[in-house]
């Protein structure tokens, strides 16, 4: 199947090099401590943040830092055929497990010893690339809970289909079973914090692919930006500073 | 029997119960329509209650309402598990289960899931829960038969049980369920009427007292109706609790001798 | 939720008894209700509504499928809710399953109406292809996004935007086929038929508490609660579903007093809801 057209077109008229359109939104659930909602063209995940609170299982307490636990589940309609059952399968299980582990690694969990910090992540819809726009929209709510980070984790993937790199790959190109890389990258230090690949790739053009997506990953770190600034210049605003 | 289908089979073979069309049981314009056990409209089943019908609990009850056969244990007052959530009140904890061969086609479960939180509903109003702090009432029901209005049953039952385990209460919880077919408002329905009812009203009291602990409508209903409905259920209800603590006070005379 | 101090409680039920709430709302005046409709544009239909802090979004699916057997001319509805660990970190895993399954059966109750099918919010017999053979399946779907309060009314509301924003393919079906056959059947891209969504009920939950009643409540004031009956009604001012939540047993005329404040509380909601939902279309029709 043509994924690429002659003229260098996607399926959904995209260029190989271009992302979809994304699109922010922080304190989508007004009881949470932080909370946003990011789209990636149709993929859209709402992210919710709770903490830093109290233990709620004593036997998980660490002592010298804080406890992050992750939990990703997709709503019923989602997806295109509906889903019988959306909670506990094991691919929501892996992708929590990856979540979790991304975000530990930049969080700063040792200013808060003793206490558990929840990102819940609930997909709205599902279109491709979930996993990054989860990560996207968990660092968010991650910083409109105020919580100390390293760095703004943001994340994208890339794929290889009729010889060419596609950057942000939808479920189409997604299923058509070719090499699919998602990247988490920190883009002020420069570091990649998460790698996964399905397929198969030789060395050299998987180096191509991973610099395409580590470029996406730094424009979204732009947009993210932008959108944070303007957030708190609306805070500012309604304290009438 | 007149009229029955098809020739006696040579080997055995179960009769076919359901049918492929179904002929209403009654007719709109019919006025003088009786219902399929020959009952009144505004008559329950007659009813009857068994206490300590399982020993190994603190209390338990059996009820038949005609073909409906509820049987009832409770557990308690026993330590709560959750010994770190401590309450100074204390905890309800009710679960209704049917067995496989209670309905018709076996194995029918999906109206009976939320059962457990309605009982729980019901019950919760009726027992004096600061009696018992730290502890915890487990109250299983097992329904042996659905003949139709099962949930009355149960909370009738399960109240009844309460009372035979010694737990303290406000008064006797009894409960009754009406249905709406075309304009009659029938009491105490059977499972053929059940499936045919237009509307539903299920109402919980504690007939003493004179309080509603749970109330549940289903279906269209006009004003003037609920009032006639609520009317006639409560009246049931009171005439319920009188064979109720009947059947209490029998159990305790028969154990004194 | 944090728990709430002795003098916040007297607050809540201080305020009731006066006519004046938290917030500043009188006793029987509802939170700001916001609509959008079409956010989901995989499904057939769908809304999102928020009401205050409440925030819940329904969808509906439809599926062709085979109807029951007993009942052969008429479609299939099904209601879910789900609530999401957004609204509550109690809510992850197994935890919601309790109040989603409440939630469920109570809105099964009120929208659909009794076993027969008479006195249901949506026409089922309109949701039939062939007779006996295909039907629609609709599945409804809730999410609850965020709960402060007030969730069956929010889903109410929700379910009945999504309804009049959902359009059913046409469908063809091949002439000629008989008996026990599977007809084939064209469902078409293009034409979608609209629903007609004048019938579905609206739920008021009116919540006790003191010896007042108090209409959308927030999760404070529901905590401060001795019972809560959530009515069904309809345009014609009907009763399509009632549910009495809470412990606390109620005198049977405080009940029937209850069901008239809510008939009369429902009208309003149901205009305010018919004008934010057309509204939401109008936005999204010009979008």
């Amino acid at each position: 199947m043509e994924f690429v057209s002659p003229e260098g077109l996607r399926l959904d008229g995209r260029r190989p090099m271009e992302m979809r359109q994304i699109r922010a939104e922080i304190g989508a659930v007004a009881k949470a401590d932080g909370s946003a909602v990011f789209e990636m063209g149709n993929t859209k995940v709402i992210a919710a943040v709770y903490g830093p609170r109290e233990v709620q299982n004593r036997s998980q307490q660490i002592n010298d830092q804080a406890l992050v636990r992750c939990d990703y589940s997709m709503a019923n309609f989602s997806t295109g055929d509906r889903m019988r059952k959306p909670k506990g399968d094991r691919r929501s299980t892996e992708i929590s497990l990856v979540i979790r582990q991304t975000m530990e690694a930049c969080i700063l969990t040792h200013l808060m010893p003793r206490s558990q910090i929840d990102i819940f992540v609930q997909v709205l819809q599902a279109d491709g690339g979930t996993r990054s726009a989860c990560i996207n929209a968990a660092t968010l709510a991650l910083a409109d809970a105020g919580i100390p980070m390293r760095d703004l984790v943001t994340s994208c993937s890339s794929g290889y289909l009729n010889s060419t790199p596609l950057l942000d790959l939808n479920y189409v190109e997604d299923s058509a079973g070719g090499p699919d890389v998602t990247v988490g990258f920190l883009p002020k230090l420069d570091k990649v914090t998460l790698l996964q690949m399905d397929s198969k790739l030789p060395i050299d053009i998987f180096e191509k692919v991973m610099q395409l997506a580590i470029e996406g990953c730094k424009a979204i770190a732009n947009y993210i930006r932008e959108i944070m600034l303007e957030n708190t210049k609306q805070l500012e605003y309604r304290r009438g500073i | 029997m007149a009229g029955k289908p098809g020739t006696t089979p040579t080997t055995y073979s179960p009769s076919p119960t359901t049918q492929k069309t179904r002929r209403p049981i009654f007719n709109e314009n019919d006025v003088d329509w009786v219902r399929p056990d020959g009952r009144g409209f505004h008559q329950c089943r007659p009813a009857f209650f068994r206490t300590g019908a399982v020993n190994a609990a603190s209390g338990s009850a059996y009820a038949e309402f005609g073909n409906t056969k509820v049987i009832v244990s409770v557990f308690g007052p026993r330590e709560s598990k959750k010994a770190m959530m401590y309450s100074d009140i204390g905890r309800l904890n009710c679960s209704v289960s049917y067995t496989t061969f209670a309905t018709p086609v076996r194995g029918q479960g999906s109206e009976h899931k939320d059962f457990s939180s309605m009982l729980h509903k019901s019950l919760e109003g009726a027992i004096i829960l600061e009696t018992f702090p730290k502890t915890t009432v487990d109250v299983f029901a097992l329904v042996l038969e659905s003949g139709g209005s099962d949930l009355p049953v149960v909370i009738s039952c399960a109240s009844l049980a309460l009372a035979d385990a010694g737990i303290l209460m406000h008064d006797l919880v009894a409960s009754v369920s009406l249905s709406c077919l075309g304009k009659n408002l029938v009491i105490d329905p059977i499972l053929e009427e059940e499936s045919y009812q237009d509307g539903a009203l299920l109402i919980t009291c504690m007939p003493s007292r004179y309080e509603v602990t749970q109330l549940t409508v289903t279906g269209e209903w006009s004003t003037p109706k609920i009032n006639e409905g609520m009317q006639l259920c409560l009246d049931a209800c009171s005439k319920l609790a009188k064979i109720m603590r009947s059947c209490l006070k029998e159990a305790t005379s028969t154990s004194q001798e | 939720m944090v728990g709430l101090s002795l003098g916040e409680k007297h607050f809540i039920q201080g305020g009731i008894a006066q006519d004046i709430r938290s917030d500043g709302r009188k006793r029987l005046t509802y939170r700001p209700i916001n609509v959008e409709t079409g956010v989901i544009p995989q499904a057939n239909g769908s809304a999102r509504i928020r009401m205050g802090a409440t925030d819940v979004i329904s969808t509906v699916k439809a599926e062709l499928g085979k109807p029951i057997s007993l009942q052969p001319d008429k479609g299939k509805v099904s209601i879910y809710v789900d609530c999401s660990p957004t609204a509550a970190p109690m809510f992850e895993g197994r935890g919601g399953e309790e109040l989603s399954t409440e939630l469920s059966v109570a809105l099964q109750r009120s929208l659909l109406g009794g076993k027969s099918g008479a006195g249901a919010g949506i026409d089922l017999s309109s949701l039939v292809v062939v007779e006996g053979k295909i039907c629609w399946d609709l599945y409804i779907d809730c999410l609850v996004v965020c709960s402060d309060g007030n969730l069956l009314d929010a889903l109410g509301a929700a379910i009945k935007a999504a309804l009049s924003n959902t359009g059913i393919p046409r469908v063809q079906v091949a002439a000629g086929a008989s008996g026990d056959e599977q007809p084939e059947v064209d469902i078409s891209d293009e034409e979608f038929l609209q629903f007609d969504t004048s019938d579905i009920p609206v739920i008021v939950t009116l919540t006790k508490v003191g010896r007042h009643y108090i209409v959308d409540a927030t999760t404070e004031e529901e905590s401060q609660m001795s019972s809560a009956i959530s009515i069904s009604v309809n345009r014609k001012g009907h009763i399509c579903g009632l549910n009495k939540r809470g412990g606390a047993g109620l005198d049977p005329s405080i009940v029937l007093d209850m069901i008239s404040v809510a008939k009369h509380v429902s009208e309003q909601l149901m205009n305010k809801l018919d004008s934010e939902i057309a509204a939401a279309e109008a936005g999204e029709d010009e979008s």
